[in-house]
């Protein structure tokens, strides 16, 4: 036994240290120099303030002016700012908004994206020309574009969507569509829907306004990922005699997975922690999480809050995420 | 050769990347801050003041002070940051983060006093206002009284913002009256005339989005019900009764009967003073700027027509003032990290800007903080209707100057909200406020 631990010594730092010595100086070396940049602003600006920011979740944190020297105070306390998010009905109420926002978006991405994209991938004249059109709106700033749907819905009579119902005498009176207290008066049923998932006219109307920028760049990748599915599939389902519709199920649908998944990730990401949009046009009104991230850390100064609260929004995103990915790699088996 | 060049490097930056590791780990952020100070005050200095894009005193009428400053002190330069009111707080407050302030003057809401004293991020000034203001007492109680906590006075009052009670006489003439309202009944009475003749579809518009601007409302109203004031002596919220559950009431039946404009509850101020200015509505409650939009060609159809009046208020309270107003006093405050060599020069520029020789010169822009100047010939030329703001302001009340006001204010304004659309019940919105805000131990 001894001889062994003699013989034998834990062979683990020798071997660590040696392999990090030959990938810096082995055939690698340049492999690992020019990769160093993108590690180095990987470390600096996402690593360092992620864990910065987990460090300022477990503890309770605040600004602290000393002595004429100001610094940010950051006594330990454990999972107790998770523990008070968890216990409070306003989190839940975020945590419901949140949900509602992505699931929402998500749902009317992939069956309109889905579509136009389908559309846009058939030859008919002027095809370029409705491609850029399509595309225009993603080229929109979206403070730019949070403004501009900020004026549409303007709850006033003269507001552009107000003014167009009106004409058409769809709606008798102005609806106030930015109102986060409200449902919408004018449809009972759809009042009745909304409130029994504690929703409001004003986070409908942001998801238009939001769609309306996203949706052009879900299109995009979804049409890119049409033009790699090869021809001869639809040709051979023709003379097989399938109809459109079994072509699309059986053929289109399960070759668009992958691209399907990357752009479900990627709006998911992005949906969960959507801010510009919702601050720009309500504030504080509509406490969806980041949101309320913002307004613990920055308004209230409960830094450790809003920091627990970022990330909730990111193990949500990588639990979603890993859902999607999952199903992907079990699909792709 | 290649290798050992690329080793050593490849090393060098190993050993780089773990110390910005561990430097980083708990260090406050940089300031940022560019005081070129010399230290003996020789050299020239620049003063760093955060301010905010508003009306009233704009960003010009600042940069005017600070060139007048300039020429009074050759060595000094005043450097400003304009930040809209949302962008203000967080603006402070990561300032306050900071080793050594970003800003060496700041611009503070006196909704934030009870915060920056309790948390101590800005400096009483007592000191400096015993020595170098000689009548104190030329400031009216009410707007001191917005920025001292416990004794201590956070802030210098540098702008008197209150709100008025603004409406057009030529809507009301057309229904048949002669004056504005001085009750609260006569004042529903015109709004259901004004509505019932189809003179407008709105009589009236205010700034309900969920803000600030909605507890300002929903305290003034509580005060035009006999009481303006949300906690009671002990401290304890009030909301669910008495004038603060009245006027949640108002506010709800005004919109149920559609009196106000819907559009109210996604409304800020400005969009409301547009709403009175362009001849939509005949009402408006809203800040001072308003007086100065209704009277410009350029920014009103209504000019001659927009009157300023005290607040009308319910029959047997407020007989004293007969008005009941709010307070939006701003002042001016030095951070408690702004370098020690730098704040008598702080505090000079905070002296001068509140001068009454300063504000004198700026009436048209902003009503004065100091009574002898509010009450001056000039003031009685360039706005006929001072009495009516003298009376305004001595009707104001203030928000509570208690710590955590942002947080208590976010309750007020998620249930105040609530209450008028109808999505809960008022008592019950009422209730839950209280509760809340209990529950943040107040």
């Amino acid at each position: 036994m001894n001889s062994l631990s003699v013989s034998e010594p834990n062979p683990l730092p020798n071997s660590l240290l040696r392999k990090l010595f030959h990938a810096f100086t082995g055939e690698y070396f340049w492999f690992y120099i020019l990769l160093l940049p993108s590690i180095l602003i990987l470390v600096g600006l996402v690593i360092i303030p992620m864990l910065f920011t987990l460090r300022m979740s477990l503890a309770n944190t605040s600004v602290t002016v000393i002595g004429g020297h100001g610094s940010l105070s950051m006594p330990w306390s454990g999972i107790n700012n998770y523990i008070h998010l968890f216990q409070s009905p306003d989190f839940w109420q975020s945590f419901r908004e949140t949900l509602f926002f992505w699931l929402a978006s998500i749902l009317i991405e992939v069956t309109v994206g889905v579509a136009i994209a389908v559309l846009m991938n058939q030859q008919f004249l002027g095809q370029r020309v409705f491609r850029i059109i399509v595309f225009i709106p993603w080229a929109i700033p979206t403070v730019v574009n949070s403004m501009m749907w900020g004026m549409i819905m303007d709850g006033n009579n003269y507001g552009a969507l107000n003014d167009l119902l009106l004409r058409m005498h769809v709606i008798k009176n102005a609806i106030v569509w930015l109102n986060p207290s409200a449902l919408f008066p004018h449809f009972s049923w759809l009042s009745h829907v909304l409130s029994s998932l504690g929703m409001n006219t004003a986070i409908l109307s942001i998801i238009v306004g939001d769609e309306w920028h996203t949706l052009p760049i879900v299109v995009v990748l979804v049409l890119a990922g049409l033009q790699t599915i090869p021809v001869e599939y639809y040709e051979a389902a023709r003379v097989e005699g399938a109809t459109g519709w079994r072509k699309f199920r059986s053929i289109t649908l399960p070759l668009l997975g992958p691209i399907l998944s990357v752009v479900l990730i990627l709006r998911t990401m992005q949906l969960l922690r959507a801010f510009t949009m919702i601050y720009t046009l309500e504030q504080f009104g509509l406490p969806v999480l980041s949101i309320q991230a913002y307004q613990q850390a920055f308004s209230f100064g409960s830094f450790g809050l809003g920091a627990a609260t970022s990330f909730i929004i990111g193990l949500v995103a990588l639990f979603i995420s890993y859902i999607y990915i999952k199903r992907l790699y079990k699909e792709e088996l | 050769m290649l290798k050992r060049w690329g080793s050593t490097l490849g090393v060098a930056i190993g050993v780089t990347v773990f110390l910005a590791g561990c430097g980083s780990g708990g260090a406050a952020p940089s300031s940022g801050s560019n005081h070129t100070t010399g230290a003996s005050g020789n050299g020239p200095i620049t003063l760093n003041v955060l301010y905010m894009n508003q009306a009233g005193y704009t960003d010009t009428v600042l940069q005017d002070m600070a060139k007048q400053f300039e020429t009074k002190y050759p060595n000094v330069k005043i450097d400003f940051t304009f930040l809209p009111y949302s962008q203000m707080h967080s603006a402070i407050l990561t300032s306050s983060a900071a080793p050594t302030a970003q800003y060496d003057v700041v611009l503070s809401d006196l909704i934030w006093t009870g915060e920056f004293a309790g948390k101590g991020y800005t400096i009483p000034l007592n000191t400096y206002v015993n020595k170098d203001i000689p009548n104190p007492q030329d400031i009216p109680q009410s707007i001191w009284g917005g920025f001292t906590v416990k004794g201590n006075i956070m802030a210098m009052p540098f702008l008197a913002n209150f709100q008025n009670f603004y409406y057009n006489k030529k809507m009301l003439a057309e229904a048949g009256f002669t004056t504005g309202p001085r009750t609260m009944s006569e004042w529903l009475h015109q709004m259901q005339v004004l509505k019932a003749k189809h003179i407008v579809q709105y009589p009236y518009e205010d700034s309900w989005t969920q803000a600030e601007g909605l507890v300002c409302d929903y305290v003034r109203t509580a005060g035009e019900f006999g009481n303006g004031n949300l906690f009671n002596a002990q401290g304890q919220p009030v909301m669910n009764q008495g004038p603060a559950l009245k006027a949640l009431n108002w506010m709800h039946e005004l919109y149920v009967d559609g009196l106000v404009n819907p559009n109210s509850l996604t409304a800020d101020e400005p969009t409301a003073a547009d709403a009175f200015a362009s001849g939509q509505v005949a009402y408006n409650t809203n800040w001072t700027f308003v007086t100065g939009i209704m009277n410009t060609k350029s920014t009103s159809k209504i000019v001659g027509d927009g009157v300023v009046a005290p607040f009308p208020v319910s029959q047997g309270t407020n007989q004293s003032t007969g008005s009941a107003s709010i307070s939006g006093f701003q002042g001016l405050a030095i951070p408690a990290n702004t370098p020690q060599d730098l704040r008598s020069w702080a505090w000079k520029w905070i002296q001068f800007a509140t001068s009454p020789e300063i504000q004198a010169q700026h009436l048209q822009s902003q009503w004065p903080v100091w009574s002898t100047v509010a009450n001056s010939p000039q003031e009685a030329k360039i706005n006929p209707a001072y009495k009516v703001y003298e009376t305004n302001l001595n009707a104001v009340y203030n928000r509570p100057t208690i710590s955590n006001y942002l947080s208590v204010s976010s309750i007020i304004q998620q249930y105040t909200h609530e209450a008028i659309a109808g999505t809960v019940p008022v008592q019950q919105a009422a209730d839950q406020m209280v509760k809340q805000i209990e529950a943040l131990g107040q």
